[in-house]
């Protein structure tokens, strides 16, 4: 989903910086506000950024497609530490891996909203959606990783097609992702198993970091 | 180290494993294994007559030495900031 320089107008660049922007300023404000309130905050936020951070760049083998993608990281944060924190997060971790010719800068925006936002607040909300409706911890965890990480993808998809084929979006949306999914399924699969393993874990052996830290193991 | 940071500790080091045997069978498949961002990106980029520009350096372009000198620069980066703020989170402020 990294999308690099050169690629976008910037038309487009400029209205995904704005989006990214407002939530980044949401979630600096949620951090300054819960970090105050618990201060062991910090080092969990850290955690889960660096985790983002490698798991959004590592580019796993496919060999039935023959190609790599990643998985994203940004569910399983967003229970962990909470939404809006994990698009603050998410945000450094591209600035870092634009240093790895992952992503850019001009498309920084882009690339937040489309797994810092969307892959975020996707996941998050089938959590917390389906905690609601009685599904056990680690199923509900295990479908935000599938369905943050498919839904980022086919959002980056939109961004190409509504930047570079503005008269054809749909057409171009649908086309970019077929490129994408065939790879990116087994990932989200992936993305599950992990996202699932690593809330569960918690939930079973800590539920008391969450807790205290206002995460959304409960639902 | 509790039972926590112990089991912790073990599935870190066994996603990691996980994740460097199946680059490493990847890569040593021959399949040349390609990143899909690059691939849709580039057929995108050719339907509108764009190409992709590199404005930030990149370490990878110094070979595997650039990556090592520039994680290795991050980690004591963070590492610092990290430290200074670790009394405060520890102590509750308590800064000597």
């Amino acid at each position: 989903m990294h999308i690099s320089d050169g690629i976008l107008s910037t038309q487009w660049c400029i209205v995904w910086y704005v989006v990214a922007l407002v939530f980044i300023a949401l979630g600096i404000r949620e951090i300054k506000r819960r970090t105050e309130e618990t201060p062991s905050y910090m080092p969990l936020l850290a955690l889960m950024g660096a985790a983002i951070f490698v798991i959004a760049v590592w580019h796993i083998p496919v060999p039935v497609t023959g190609s790599c993608s990643h998985p994203i990281g940004t569910p399983m944060s967003a229970i962990v530490v909470g939404p809006f924190a994990t698009v603050v997060l998410s945000a450094i971790a591209l600035i870092f891996h634009a240093f790895l010719a992952h992503g850019g800068i001009t498309t920084l925006g882009a690339n937040t909203v489309s797994m810092g936002i969307v892959g975020t607040f996707t996941g998050y909300g089938t959590y917390v959606l389906l905690r609601r409706v009685n599904f056990s911890v680690w199923i509900a965890a295990g479908m935000a990783g599938f369905v943050g990480d498919v839904l980022c993808y086919l959002t980056t998809a939109m961004e190409l097609a509504l930047s570079i084929n503005p008269g054809s979006v749909l057409y171009h949306w649908g086309l970019y992702s077929l490129g994408f999914v065939p790879t990116q399924l087994p990932l989200a699969v992936a993305e599950f198993i992990f996202t699932a393993a690593i809330v569960k874990y918690i939930a079973d052996t800590r539920p008391d970091i969450i807790a205290k830290l206002g995460g959304a193991i409960d639902g | 180290m509790d039972n926590f940071v112990r089991n912790s500790l073990i599935l870190l080091v066994i996603c990691t494993a996980v994740m460097c045997v199946a680059a490493y069978a990847g890569y040593a498949s021959g399949a040349g294994m390609e990143g899909t961002d690059g691939i849709v990106e580039e057929h995108a980029a050719s339907t509108g007559g764009l190409e992709a520009v590199e404005i930030v350096p990149n370490v990878g372009a110094y070979g595997d030495m650039g990556e090592y000198v520039g994680f290795t620069l991050a980690g004591i980066i963070a590492g610092f900031i990290f430290g200074y703020f670790w009394i405060d989170i520890k102590e509750g402020g308590q800064r000597a």
